[in-house]
């Protein structure tokens, strides 16, 4: 008596609507030259590059410091099908692509370990 | 407890899928281009089967399709007669490169710097890609319409095969046919596979295996049907076969021992290739659908779980799309 192999799920198919190649995707962004909208313009301004560039700093340090002071606190994340949970956060893997989190409370019960997939998360609030 | 395979099905294509390539292991994990006669191949993630974009532009069927190796760049050739380079990141067309008739094949160099075509008009032609407007070197000499071209030997030595029922070796730099092999039938596929330089040749019934370098002929298998594609596992141990009965065949390269036959597809198999790494492969059909299988049946990898009886299954979150069933 065989048992077929699980599945997660099946592989998303295309996107009726666009023909892909998703700008967000991690691979897209880091290998797309131009991913600074100002360096995308052909005449690049060096001084609003500059600007831009600061601004680009400032905004990735900033959000790096908030990852910094999550960790060990409790955290809600509101995520996609009106999922609300909350978790003692960990930490983020390199690309943000997921999130280490301990005691995952969720609606069928609390997960000791879990990761959470950062594109499903549509916002996460914390205590400073 | 026996487990029972689950190939995993990417649908999207409306018409058949007539050719398939993987790009190497990068970074970001490897990709599978499809060619299919509706005109728009498409780019996959290669383990999960999930569709990452089409490259829209061609006016007719895609004969062929592949990808560079870091999967930056993809080539494909169609039947209206021209060759085009695409940005395999942004899904933008990068190139269109003019032929007289309609082009069977596509290859790219290990650098990406050259791109070798052929087709209908029984030339093979080398395009570089650093000076696209330059004309391309013409190897002419196969008195039919060519169905494969690859570049083998470190890129030194070009093989194609044409529906004249030879395989040819070319030398790059004399451009000239260095050796031929002679069919009674033309040959159905031809994959190489560059790490011990092996030929893996499909004709009739047969699976045919040659050293690349001399042509010499190491072994051949007979199969129960009509094959018209077959792949070689990297580590040599299995390749697999497809064809006419529409079935998947999977069997041991040192003892040429049949393993295991899939049903699945609702088709004839028209492609079959090995994923890089070996844990999958994936075939393509007339049915208009890719299926990946599984080389090690039961193990976790990609989509594929792992169950094992009275562990708790994994928690998921739904996500916004939701998997559709086709039939």
């Amino acid at each position: 008596m065989t048992t077929p192999v699980s599945v997660l799920r099946l592989p998303r198919g295309p996107d009726p609507n666009s023909r892909g190649f998703d700008p967000s995707s991690p691979r897209f962004i880091a290998l797309c030259a131009a991913s600074i909208p100002t360096s995308a313009a052909s005449a690049a301004d060096p001084a609003r590059l500059q600007e831009e560039q600061r601004a680009r700093s400032v905004l990735r340090e900033s959000f790096l410091r908030c990852l910094l002071s999550m960790s060990n606190k409790r955290v809600q994340f509101h995520m996609y099908e009106k999922v609300k949970v909350e978790a003692t956060f960990g930490a983020s893997d390199i690309d943000v692509l997921n999130f280490q989190v301990s005691d995952l409370q969720t609606p069928i019960g609390v997960q000791k370990e879990a990761l959470i997939r950062c594109q499903d998360v549509i916002s996460y609030c914390f205590e400073v | 407890m026996a487990m029972r395979q689950t190939p995993l099905t990417c649908s999207g294509h409306t018409r058949p899928v007539v050719d398939l390539a993987f790009s190497g292991i990068t970074p970001y994990g490897y990709f599978l281009i499809s060619a299919c006669k509706d005109g728009k191949p498409m780019l996959r993630q290669g383990d999960t089967g999930d569709w990452i974009g089409t490259f829209l532009g061609h006016k007719g069927a895609v004969w062929g399709a592949t990808l560079n190796t870091d999967a930056t760049k993809a080539a494909t050739a169609a039947a209206d007669f021209t060759a085009k380079v695409w940005d395999a990141v942004s899904g933008d067309e990068v190139l269109t490169l003019a032929h007289k008739h309609i082009v069977k094949s596509v290859s790219f160099t290990q650098d990406s710097n050259c791109l070798l075509t052929g087709g209908n008009d029984k030339v093979l032609r080398i395009y570089d890609l650093s000076k696209p407007e330059a004309a391309p070197l013409e190897i002419p000499g196969h008195t039919s319409a060519i169905k494969k071209a690859l570049w083998c030997n470190g890129d030194q030595q070009i093989l194609s095969a044409a529906e004249d029922k030879t395989i040819r070796l070319w030398d790059r730099t004399s451009m000239e046919a260095v050796k031929t092999l002679s069919f009674d039938t033309s040959v159905s596929s031809m994959e190489y596979v560059a790490d011990g330089e092996i030929l893996v040749i499909t004709y009739g019934k047969t699976i045919a295996f040659y050293n690349a370098l001399s042509l010499d002929l190491i072994k051949t298998v007979e199969a129960p049907a009509s094959i018209n594609s077959a792949s070689l596992h990297p580590e040599k141990d299995f390749f697999v076969a497809g064809g006419d009965d529409f079935k998947l065949y999977k069997y041991d390269y040192s003892t040429k021992e049949e393993l295991e036959s899939y049903k699945g597809h609702f088709g004839p198999v028209h492609c079959v290739r090995f994923s890089p790494d070996g844990e999958l492969y994936a075939s393509g059909s007339e049915d208009g659908t890719l299926r990946l299988w599984q080389t090690a049946v039961g193990k976790t990898y990609g989509l594929w779980k792992c169950v094992l009886p009275g562990n708790a299954q994994i928690l998921r979150f739904p996500t916004q799309d939701s998997p559709e069933i086709k039939a």
